[in-house]
């Protein structure tokens, strides 16, 4: 997996993180003031992207994390299967993949779309 | 750690933490040693509890330690909120030793509870007092930007603005004459019925002939079996817990009682889960 190494100290809300070995957004990140006897601590929750399962962790905020590096993509629309599927064609490499989509989402032919990618896993923003 | 939570923290029902904010205590500080009060005066007692015949060390509770304080209140409570979600999200209750009562916000923030019932001698709907909104004497006050509504059992003072606030349809206020009859009407049962609770004991509801160390003593108080009687009923109802404003001002009379009641809210709550 193609992932970058960061301190802890360094993550923000709205930025990515592995927990879990799952890739997750950052939803909300508060550090603990270091007492006498302790080092300063950060609690980050977050969301899988993938999967959108809640986690959180408590590292020292010198602590080594992974950070998974997730591209960002375009694409269209070339046909909805389902509620839930739809085909789309990547706007950089002509591929035509087949995507699941969130069940909020109002897709019709020809709509162009910004998707999420790591390790073919893919989700439509 | 408490004793009998002694359950490993993963499988843990009810997890214990600490959190001995002592910031914005108004009289008598001393809150800081509360947690750690209540875990000592809580060794004397016997694991087994006669009226639901269960032992407390078999009730599955972990205890996490206490969550260091420090000056900035906010953040504190921001921090603290993050803990003790992480004991939801195990779908776990948590029981949170103060520290003064701000640190109720915390504990309310993640249950999100619809009602938020408190044993307190004070109203503690001021909006801020000596200029802090995060002053323990606005804590009913914070709690309600988050709670849908509040019941203050054994309120027996507050100023003239938090009087004005406690008419509102929001704020009940039960006295303490009046505790034992509103915990057994109609009123309490429909209340309670079908709604997620936190319950927040302010030792100081408790009269301080009882319950000295507290920093903020008001005459006229409820009885330590008053207390339990409020505890027996709310627990079934209740998502999250906390016993607050313990100091070391006293014998350990304020810490006994705050360590009775949280086994008392452990030993009714899971009597009825099962």
């Amino acid at each position: 997996m193609v992932t970058q190494q960061k301190q802890v100290r360094d993550l923000q809300e709205g930025g990515y993180v592995m927990m879990d070995e799952a890739a997750c957004k950052i939803t909300h990140y508060s550090t603990a003031k270091p007492g006498k006897h302790g080092s300063a601590k950060a609690r980050v929750e977050g969301k899988g992207v993938f999967d959108s399962k809640k986690r959180s962790f408590s590292q020292p905020v010198d602590a080594k994390i992974r950070v998974p590096i997730i591209e960002r993509k375009q694409g269209q629309v070339i046909s909805v299967e389902s509620d839930t599927v739809a085909q789309v064609m990547d706007l950089d490499t002509y591929e035509t993949i087949t995507i699941s989509t969130p069940s909020d989402a109002d897709l019709s032919p020809e709509d162009s779309i910004e998707y999420l990618e790591m390790e073919g896993q893919r989700k439509i923003v | 750690m408490f004793p009998g939570a002694s359950a490993p923290r993963e499988d843990a029902e009810y997890v214990v933490v600490g959190a001995p904010l002592d910031v914005s205590t108004s009289f008598q500080p001393g809150t800081r040693f509360g947690p750690d009060r209540i875990r000592t005066f809580a060794e004397a007692f016997d694991d087994y509890d006669r009226r639901t015949d269960r032992h407390f060390s078999a009730l599955s509770v972990s205890d996490h330690g206490d969550v260091h304080a420090w000056n900035d209140v906010p953040a504190y409570i921001e921090y603290l909120s993050g803990v003790l979600r992480d004991v939801v999200w195990d779908d776990a209750i948590p029981l949170l030793l103060g520290g003064e009562h701000t640190v109720s916000t915390a504990g309310v923030r993640a249950t999100e509870p619809e009602l938020f019932v408190t044993i307190d001698a004070h109203l503690d709907l001021r909006s801020e007092y000596d200029g802090d909104e995060w002053s323990h004497a606005c804590i009913t006050r914070r709690v309600l930007e988050t709670a849908e509504e509040a019941i203050v059992v054994g309120a027996r003072t507050g100023s003239e603005e938090e009087w004005e606030r406690a008419a509102e349809g929001d704020v009940t206020v039960v006295a303490p004459e009046d505790a034992s009859t509103w915990l057994g009407s109609t009123d309490a049962t429909e209340r309670l019925s079908g709604r997620d609770v936190y319950l927040s004991v302010d030792i100081d509801g408790t009269d301080p002939g009882f319950a000295p160390g507290t920093g903020t003593k008001e005459p006229f108080g409820l009885t330590p079996r008053e207390m339990r009687e409020v505890v027996r009923v709310v627990a079934p109802h209740a998502v999250g817990f906390d016993v607050v404003e313990v100091n070391d001002r006293d014998d350990g009379q304020a810490a006994a009682l705050g360590g009775k009641l949280l086994r008392e809210f452990v030993h009714e709550h899971a009597n009825n889960r099962t």
